[in-house]
């Protein structure tokens, strides 16, 4: 086949798409459905840039074939914000100035938040192990780390879980 | 070619196992399995002539039932065509009895390929730089091929021809891959030099011993990036057998290696260094072996 119907479900919406078999998902979310938030940056898996959840899993969509995707769950940056009120994740990379350019931001935010999935609570090395896979041009990690390591502290779970603490302490 | 655009082919969507063999034996040479897609993707993208190509593309998405980690106590781990390098991160039995794999798992590309990137086509690919490749090759074990003539296994000391060249016929799908039970006293581990985890290797090892208080008595030791393939060091094998690890034995095996490989100057590395460090590299391995028990 050349073309295969399919349906995504891209960030709590049903999209039903009739793509050509050779278009990656990155194509298809920038060029077909206009979602720019994800970026195309070496198209070969190192960069990191085009990183999405898929099923909440991390991966590169520039090495994913749209058409293998069908009935998937995919979340991209814009997902993650509430009516335009950005998560403890994004607003972590703000307060941490961890943004220069902004062009790896919204796959390091995706990673971020694969990694606090797995791992509430991550060590410096685990972070910077978990980032591997993407590449910042502009600045370096630094603050990078520290806006992840905020992300942590600030995951609304995490708030819940150590308030019965506070009280015990006053 | 470009690294955003794909080139024209079709899709093949097989829903079994028959199905697949039945489309590759239909199509044989003109047909690229996909499972992860992390190195035909690449591929496709760059080809430098259109007879490198293939016409159609067979991705494993529909067939169900490959993509499993299993420990059987029995027979050992078995790994699914479609088990990707995090799904064997995911299985504590790897990390308790291959911990050469799981270290090369760990320590694969990079988080987002380890989601994708299946443990079968890092194999299938033949790279000499292929770091789960380099473990499963000392741990030693099987690939168990589907094709129209019915299942064989073949051993993975057998699986690698050439450059890119595996013992898979056109008409054979890669199903699982068989891992042997480890040995009382048998102990791994795995090494790479590389500038960053997510480059390809300049130099791996991994090495497999069985070990009776410091006695040798069995040894597989493999090493990737010095030849067109994954290569055993058997010759450096036959100097460990039998013997007590002791610092003299240890300097002899090491300064074997750099006459057993063949490597040559690439973009990441020098023929002279990768010869260099061999010895210094498998003689690690083996220390780390040891001490991790």
């Amino acid at each position: 086949m050349k073309n295969r119907d399919i349906t995504l479900h891209i960030n709590g919406e049903e999209y039903r798409l009739n793509v050509a078999v050779n278009r990656t998902l990155l194509d298809v979310l920038r060029d077909e459905l206009g979602m720019t938030e994800t970026k195309y940056g070496c198209g070969t898996g190192e960069c990191g840039a085009c990183t999405v959840l898929v099923e909440d899993k991390a991966v590169n969509s520039c090495l994913t074939l749209a058409a293998t995707m069908d009935g998937k769950r995919i979340t991209t940056v814009a997902g993650l914000a509430d009516f335009g009120r950005l998560d403890h994740i994004q607003q972590a990379f703000v307060d941490e100035a961890a943004i220069q350019c902004g062009y790896c931001t919204p796959g390091m935010v995706m990673k971020t938040a694969s990694l606090l999935a797995q791992n509430p609570d991550p060590s410096e090395a685990e972070i910077r192990h978990a980032l591997e896979g993407n590449i910042c041009r502009c600045t370096g990690y630094e603050k990078i780390v520290k806006a992840v390591r905020k992300a942590a502290e600030t995951m609304p779970g995490r708030a819940a879980a150590v308030e019965p603490c506070k009280e015990v302490v006053q | 070619m470009s690294s955003r655009i794909l080139p024209d082919f079709d899709l093949l969507l097989p829903q079994s196992i028959p199905d697949a063999v039945e489309l590759l034996s239909a199509h044989r040479d003109r047909i690229t399995v996909m499972a992860g897609g992390t190195d035909v993707m690449v591929a496709m993208k760059f080809a430098q002539s259109p007879a490198q190509l293939p016409d159609y593309v067979m991705s494993l998405e529909n067939v169900p039932g490959l993509a499993y980690v299993l420990f059987d106590p029995e027979r050992g781990l078995r790994i699914g065509a479609k088990a990707t390098v995090a799904d064997l991160l995911a299985q504590s039995e790897v990390k308790r009895h291959y911990r050469a794999l799981w270290h090369a798992a760990q320590t694969f590309a990079t988080g987002q390929v380890r989601n994708t990137a299946t443990v079968l086509g890092n194999l299938l690919r033949a790279s000499p730089a292929g770091d789960c490749s380099c473990a499963i090759y000392a741990i030693g074990g099987v690939v168990v091929l589907h094709g129209t003539s019915g299942r064989r296994e073949v051993d993975i000391d057998d699986f690698w021809l050439s450059y890119g060249v595996t013992a898979r016929r056109p008409d054979e799908l890669a199903v699982e891959l068989i891992l042997p039970l480890p040995a009382a006293g048998s102990r791994s581990a795995f090494k790479r030099m590389t500038r960053t985890s997510e480059d390809l290797a300049k130099l791996n090892v991994a090495v497999r011993l069985e070990m009776s208080g410091n006695t040798c008595v069995d040894a597989r030791l493999a090493m990737g990036c010095v030849a067109p393939t994954p290569l055993r060091l058997t010759r450096t094998e036959a100097l460990l057998k039998g013997r007590e690890l002791t610092a003299e034995v240890l300097q002899r095996v090491a300064a074997s290696v750099p006459w057993e490989i063949s490597p040559i100057d690439d973009k990441r590395s020098t023929a002279e260094y990768r010869k260099q460090v061999s010895g210094v590299l498998l003689k690690r391995a083996i220390q780390e072996a040891c001490g991790a028990a």
